[in-house]
């Protein structure tokens, strides 16, 4: 079959639609998804094809997360769309006390085959509440799957994976790829939860990226070649499980790494992964490893400060000069 | 105000230097130009002048490795700037640096421990990395110790010198080899007996080093073979009185040796492959002609070249023959001028030696030494006449140069020798 | 006739059941038998058997940290139970859960819930599934009247009461919310009133009275079952025990407790019914309450034969590989 060229949102009803088609207890939940196939019409298509399998709820997050646990415990495939991933503060117990654990306390008796769609990210001018990018708190949570995909390609392949798996899964899209676009095969493909994509090859740096954050090594390599230095490009795409496989195959190459994201700094999972890096592969590196993430602060309304605080591909390359010294 | 004293850049390609000396004592008073303190390259030693009058507070110590443009001192105006400048940055110990021991870095195998510590002569690199700690990437780190390069003879190029991958990776190869030169060529040559006590022991370091490096590297990477032969000198005599007798008292004489570089130029131009280096798997035939001199004014042999030899008239390479000898006694020499070379001659008939094999100046290909001018009989049409002659002996590389080549390039040059009009 | 004593009796059964259980589990935990914390719910076992009374086996219930007796009234296993308790391999959760967060999926209990009022999201959506489904099961969550002010009970009633889920909201009204007393902690002193701004019909039932309890659980599982909406009950009753054994309950007073003691105590009041409709006796009382003690007795010889988990056990059954 031939790839087409579809947005990151098609690409998402696509997927949908093919999973929905497959196995009647999946079915959608959340805010305003309806009328408008969602608050960002990511679901376009899906209301019509499956009337009562799309379902709006009240202004409740808790208990809207709360229901994808009890719809999961109780032989059900829910997807949980929390409108803005900003709201999982409302839903944290049922994400972090129930869903994550919930499995586990009980001793492996039962699973709990849910995905919650958390679209995220800044760049919209929609200012500090609905702007985050918050999926290191997830992947802090024993129990819980994270999941962030950069191309439409990606997003069709990791949903499906993600709607199959039979633990919580976390799916955070970045609200400003939605309209992005991409070939997309037109196959019934999955992409393994756990797997990392090396995007392009090179030799000198390697960038460590996942969600918006590939955007900006893709944009930055090529600057980068432009300097005669080779960037190779590993799009994460699954926080947890972690692909440390690839990773290490790639900085055994390089020798030096750049993560990218596009959370702010502290405690991102940037962190996360700095550390494990310099834990697993130490004597590979041949630099210190760099992070680049936006600003420890909240995002802020007025464009050319929201501009300023989060990170770009200059601040890419920048970090890569860093480290590519010589 | 305090004149400061920094690193002078000495060629494009120069970052950084060893501080070797202070050859003035802390305090002491100092006149513009006066030598002060001798730093090294790897290329080449050098001494840097006063840049004023005035009393002298080094603040960096010798034996440190300094970048280009660092400052190492200040030249005081008076006594109560000296003694301000005292207070605000403390005086660096003067005086040449020692090779001090390193736990980090003795000599690797044990059974060696009568031999001097190759990394002796880095150990005060190692002390400008913080302490008695090598700074050196992880990666670094596990490539030295795959390869048993030791980090502390590395140069760091990384940020704050760190070593990184690159560094060992460039280091392993020409580490090794000067490793193994100095090894084989100084350590094992000491006799185990306590019959023998050393008067002086000199640190192998500096221009001695890269001496022995060169040296060890052309005799071991060539198969180096000498032809010998002898000419008449007649004319170049009777040319070089022609010139000198012209020249203004201020113009530097022509030399023998002048008109023997001119010579050799031309003769390199009709037997271009006396002028090449092996590069790898290929042999690099050079456009350019780079003739180096050797020169030895007691410290060590250096080989200042003069560029484009071929295109040079006489009284120009006369006039940078004298310049560069002045410098070279001075140790002014710039690392530009000491690399690069394409063929070398060396002239030892001062000390009244004929006949001798030079080394080939490694990575050159041939050398021509050249031996004592002096009359002697000789034979000419069935009658014996007072001849000038001058000994003629060339090394060359004979994996890429064949005996009958060498052979027909050193009877073109002393076919021009014997009649300078050939030159023309 | 004789259909309905055998009711009566097991009603009865399950009662002295979960007595008997938690009475065991107070004094394993005072000789530390037990690690941790744990919560009885002595003097409501009216309200867990009445409701369960009236549940099939795939009929939900989520119940709270105060949960055992909800547990063995959907037909846990005693010794399953005991055996978490005490941290053991054979415990319902191999003993990664504890009294707290014991499950037994097979028989519809989706778990205790450590976290005050987190059942309540979970219920709805078991209901949700329930109805998407197109079954006739009822879900049920039991929570306790603290639970009542937290934010996520009031949006499940109302998402519940909005697609008519087959729900059952009981609340065991101990009047206790760990230390603090209802009248301080609510806004009302009657919690049912509050299904009403949910539209949702509510009903306070006397909660030490096993058939009022079951009586208004079955009208609510008729109502469920009929796709007719979710019902609200409130059970009003007496926490007699501490919140937590142990606790050393400075907030309330020895004469407060004993009031709901003796005369008021759910079982005595269920066995004086009982004895004057003849379906109790002496004997038949000594019969049950040593059965009860036998079966129960058998748990605890199982849970103490039964191996601790290895410490790398800890690192299995996170997540399920699908």
């Amino acid at each position: 079959m031939t790839d087409r060229i579809i947005s990151s949102s098609a690409a998402l009803a696509e997927a949908l639609h093919e999973e929905m088609q497959r196995d009647e207890t999946i079915f959608i939940m959340g805010e305003d998804l309806v009328s408008h196939a969602g608050v960002f019409g990511q679901f376009k298509g899906l209301p019509e094809h499956f009337p009562g399998r799309i379902i709006d709820t009240p202004i409740s997050e808790a208990c809207i997360a709360g229901c994808g646990v009890g719809a999961a415990l109780t032989g059900m495939r829910p997807i949980v769309d929390f409108h803005f991933s900003d709201f999982v503060t409302c839903g944290m117990d049922e994400l972090c006390n129930q869903a994550a654990k919930i499995r586990y306390m009980s001793g492996g008796q039962v699973k709990l085959p849910v995905v919650f769609w958390c679209p995220d990210g800044a760049g919209l001018r929609a200012a500090a509440q609905h702007s985050q990018s918050l999926e290191s708190w997830f992947v802090h949570m024993p129990g819980l799957k994270v999941v962030v995909p950069s191309e439409p390609s990606d997003v069709k392949g990791l949903i499906k994976s993600a709607v199959r798996d039979d633990n919580p899964v976390m799916f955070f899209q970045h609200k400003k790829l939605f309209a992005r676009e991409g070939p997309v095969s037109e196959d019934d493909y999955l992409i393994p939860l756990g797997r990392a994509a090396v995007k392009k090859e090179g030799k000198d740096v390697t960038l460590l990226c996942y969600g918006a954050g590939y955007y900006l090594c893709e944009e930055a390599a090529e600057k980068l070649a432009g300097e005669k230095i080779d960037a190779e490009i590993v799009d994460l795409r699954t926080l947890k499980p972690l692909d440390m496989e690839t990773i290490a195959a790639s900085i055994a190459k390089t020798h030096r790494a750049v993560i990218v994201h596009e959370a702010c700094l502290t405690g991102g999972f940037g962190a996360e992964l700095a550390a494990r890096i310099q834990d697993e592969l130490f004597d590979e590196l041949d630099a210190p490893v760099k992070r680049v993430g936006a600003r420890d602060v909240p995002i802020p309304f007025s464009p050319a400060m929201e501009d300023f605080v989060l990170p770009r591909a200059d601040d890419v390359a920048a970090a890569v000069h860093a480290v590519t010294y010589r | 105000m305090a004149q400061e004293i920094k690193i002078p850049k000495l060629g494009l390609t120069m970052t950084d230097a060893i501080l070797a000396s202070w050859l003035v004592p802390a305090g002491a008073q100092v006149t513009e130009d006066q030598i002060i303190c001798a730093i090294e390259t790897d290329k080449v030693s050098f001494e840097v002048p006063a840049p004023c009058e005035g009393l002298l507070h080094p603040v960096v110590e010798a034996g440190r490795r300094v970048e280009v443009g660092e400052r190492v001192g200040y030249i005081a105006v008076d006594e109560a700037e000296l003694s301000t400048l005292q207070e605000a940055v403390p005086v660096a110990g003067t005086g040449p640096a020692e090779g001090k021991s390193d736990d980090f870095c003795q000599p690797r195998e044990k059974g060696e421990a009568g031999e001097p510590p190759v990394s002796a002569a880095s150990a005060p690199r190692v002390e400008k990395r913080g302490g008695d700690r090598i700074v050196a990437s992880p990666a670094a780190r596990k490539l030295s110790q795959a390869t048993g390069v030791e980090l502390c003879d590395i140069e760091g190029t990384g940020p704050g010198g760190r070593i990184i991958l690159a560094d060992v990776e460039a280091f392993t190869e020409a580490a090794r080899a000067e490793r193994d030169a100095t090894r084989y060529n100084f350590g094992s040559a000491v006799p185990e007996t306590d019959l023998l006590t050393a008067a002086e022991t000199v640190p192998i370091r500096g221009i001695r080093k890269i001496i022995s490096k060169n040296m060890k590297l052309s005799l071991s990477s060539q198969a180096q073979l000498t032809l010998h032969t002898e000419a008449s000198a007649a004319d170049l005599k009777a040319l070089r009185t022609v010139f000198n007798a012209r020249l203004e008292d201020d113009h530097p004489r022509v030399s023998y040796n002048t008109i023997i570089v001119k010579a050799t130029a031309v003769a390199l131009r009709l037997y271009p492959m006396l002028n090449a280096s092996v590069d790898g798997h290929q042999i690099k035939v050079w456009d350019q002609i780079h003739i180096g001199v050797a020169m030895d004014f007691g410290q060590g042999l250096v080989v200042p070249k003069i560029r484009n030899t071929d295109t040079k008239s006489i009284l120009d390479i006369a006039g940078e023959l004298s310049d560069l000898a002045r410098r070279a006694e001075k140790k002014r020499l710039f690392p530009d001028e000491l690399s690069g070379g394409t063929f070398t001659i060396t002239n030892l008939g001062g000390w009244d030696i004929d006949h001798f094999s030079p080394i080939v100046n490694f990575p050159e290909s041939a050398i021509l030494g050249v031996g004592r001018i002096m009359e002697k009989p000789w034979v000419q049409e069935g009658r014996v006449i007072a001849d000038l002659r001058i000994p003629l002996s060339l090394t060359f590389d004979h994996r890429i140069i064949d005996g009958a080549l060498a052979a027909q390039f050193l009877k073109a040059l002393k076919d021009r020798l014997e009649d300078t009009r050939l030159m023309l | 006739m004789a259909e309905n004593r055998k009711k009566l009796l097991e009603l009865y059964r399950q009662m002295v059941t979960v007595r008997q259980f938690e009475t065991m589990a107070g004094e394993y935990f005072a000789a530390g038998k037990i690690p941790g914390f744990i919560h009885l719910s002595i003097g409501q076992e009216a309200s867990s058997v009445g409701v369960c009374s009236c549940l099939r086996p795939d009929d939900y219930v989520i119940t709270t940290h105060r949960g055992h007796g909800h547990m063995i009234a959907k037909g846990a296993d005693l010794k399953r139970m005991v055996a978490e308790l005490f941290g053991k391999k054979d415990g319902y959760c191999k003993g990664k859960g504890g009294s707290m967060h014991i499950a037994d999926y097979s028989i519809g209990i989706l778990g205790a819930n450590g976290v005050v009022a987190g059942g309540l999201p979970i219920i709805t959506g078991a209901g949700l599934s329930i109805k998407m489904r197109k079954t006739d099961q009822v879900a049920v969550c039991f929570f306790g009247d603290g639970a009542t002010n937290r934010g996520p009970v009031h949006e499940a009633m109302n998402m519940a009461s909005i697609w008519k889920l087959p729900i059952l909201f009981v609340v065991e009204n101990n009047q206790w919310a760990s230390t603090t007393p209802l009248e301080y902690a609510c806004s009302v002193e009657d919690l049912y009133v509050r299904a009403a701004g949910y539209n949702i019909p509510g009903e306070q039932v006397d909660g030490n009275d096993i058939l009022a309890v079951q009586k208004a659980a079955e009208k609510a599982v008729i109502r469920a079952r009929a796709g007719e909406g979710p019902t609200f009950i409130e059970n009003k009753t007496y926490r007699i025990k501490g919140h937590y054994e142990g606790d050393p309950q400075k907030y309330r007073t020895d004469s407060e407790i004993k009031k709901w003691q003796d005369k008021k105590d759910p079982i005595n009041r269920f066995s004086r019914v009982l004895f004057k409709k003849r379906v109790l006796s002496k004997k038949i009382v000594d019969q049950i309450w040593s059965e009860v003690q036998t079966a129960l007795n058998e748990a605890i010889t199982f849970a103490e034969n039964s191996p601790f988990p290895q410490p790398e056990d800890a690192m299995a059954d996170l997540y399920i590989n699908s």
